[in-house]
């Protein structure tokens, strides 16, 4: 699996990344859309990430390149 | 504003093509990318798309050609030879497509690149449209085509990037310079614009290369997937992982395992 940035996020990453691929081929792919088992991971994952992200002040860039970002998805949506 | 596109056909059926991209990193061909995390991940309860938003991380070195072109310090010691890239996703498995933006968060003022990518599930004639056919990889012959059209542009010498306040124009993420060119002479204004020209120009030679083995990497790592399943993938991944943390890793080991042989021959 891919490493994250954050070092001390790799275990729960993983553990996540493990989760999000079963549920991706086993049910996501197969039309059960609904189930959200890995959510719980996710958010232990996502609150170690976010301490890092804060830490090394790549928060604000995210969030300022997520806001040009979203412009195009809404436009892919609506293109589709 | 300089483009490259670039068709693609995938022999492998579409949801193993969007398995294979989410665990594309890291691939024998993906030494330069570092990290990969995930910011944000939903499905939309009405669409029932899956919204994905990673981070990755890769190692770049600016290009000596547009090393030269930056003013002193610019690019330079300061310049860490790694750059961030966010990329996001929306896979709609029923409908058979996905669709992807990358774009890089810094340096947006001196060359920004967004790559779009449009997957489509391309049906097989006179195969059954039913949630059979959503099975991983069960269907050979079906293929996935993959439209990639990457838009440089460079906004180099526009607005304060080249001003007095270096700091200030670095911190400005959102690359929105505003654009002084009026005050500026024909003639500068005309070197601005050829200045631009090559850098954009130096982003499209080196994409042409790094869509190439994007494309091997993706190859590499669904070839895994048909013939071992996701833990074929994961062991090649562990492999390759080792391969870039353990510098000596892999080659030590069969330096030892060598004289091993030789020193207790069984």
């Amino acid at each position: 699996m891919a490493a994250s940035i954050a070092p001390e996020c790799n275990d729960i990453k993983e553990k996540y990344d493990t989760c999000f691929l079963k549920w991706y081929s086993e049910k996501y792919l197969r039309g059960n859309t609904t189930s959200n088992e890995c959510e719980e991971l996710f958010s232990k994952y996502k609150s170690c990430l976010n301490k890092v992200l804060k830490e090394k002040g790549i928060d604000q860039m995210l969030e300022d390149a997520r806001k040009s970002n979203s412009e195009v998805e809404s436009e892919y949506i609506r293109r589709t | 504003m300089k483009f490259f596109e670039n068709l693609f056909t995938y022999d492998y059926s579409f949801p193993a093509v969007t398995l294979a991209y989410f665990l594309r990193y890291p691939n024998p061909y993906s030494r330069h990318v570092l990290t990969t995390d995930v910011i944000d991940r939903y499905v939309d309860p009405k669409t029932h798309r899956l919204h994905t938003i990673r981070l990755h991380l890769k190692k770049s070195k600016v290009p000596s050609g547009i090393l030269k072109l930056l003013p002193k310090g610019m690019g330079g010691s300061d310049h860490s030879g790694q750059s961030y890239i966010l990329e996001s996703t929306v896979v709609d498995p029923k409908e058979g497509w996905m669709q992807s933006e990358s774009r890089n968060m810094e340096w947006t003022g001196i060359l920004s690149v967004v790559e779009k990518q449009v997957y489509q599930r391309q049906p097989i004639e006179g195969a059954l449209e039913s949630l059979e056919g959503l099975a991983l990889d069960d269907k050979r012959g079906e293929q996935t085509t993959v439209k990639t059209t990457v838009t440089f542009r460079s906004r180099f010498g526009q607005g304060k990037l080249l001003g007095r306040k270096k700091t200030e124009s670095i911190a400005d993420h959102n690359g929105e310079y505003e654009d002084d060119a009026p005050k500026k002479g024909f003639f500068s204004s005309l070197s601005t614009a050829g200045i631009q020209r090559t850098i954009e120009l130096i982003g499209v030679n080196r994409t042409r290369d790094a869509v190439l083995k994007s494309k091997q990497g993706m190859n590499v790592v669904l070839e895994r997937l048909r013939s071992g399943g996701i833990v074929g993938v994961l062991e090649g991944m562990r492999q390759d992982r080792e391969a870039i943390v353990g510098k000596e890793g892999p080659w030590k080991r069969v330096w030892v395992r060598g004289h091993h042989t030789d020193d207790d021959d069984n």
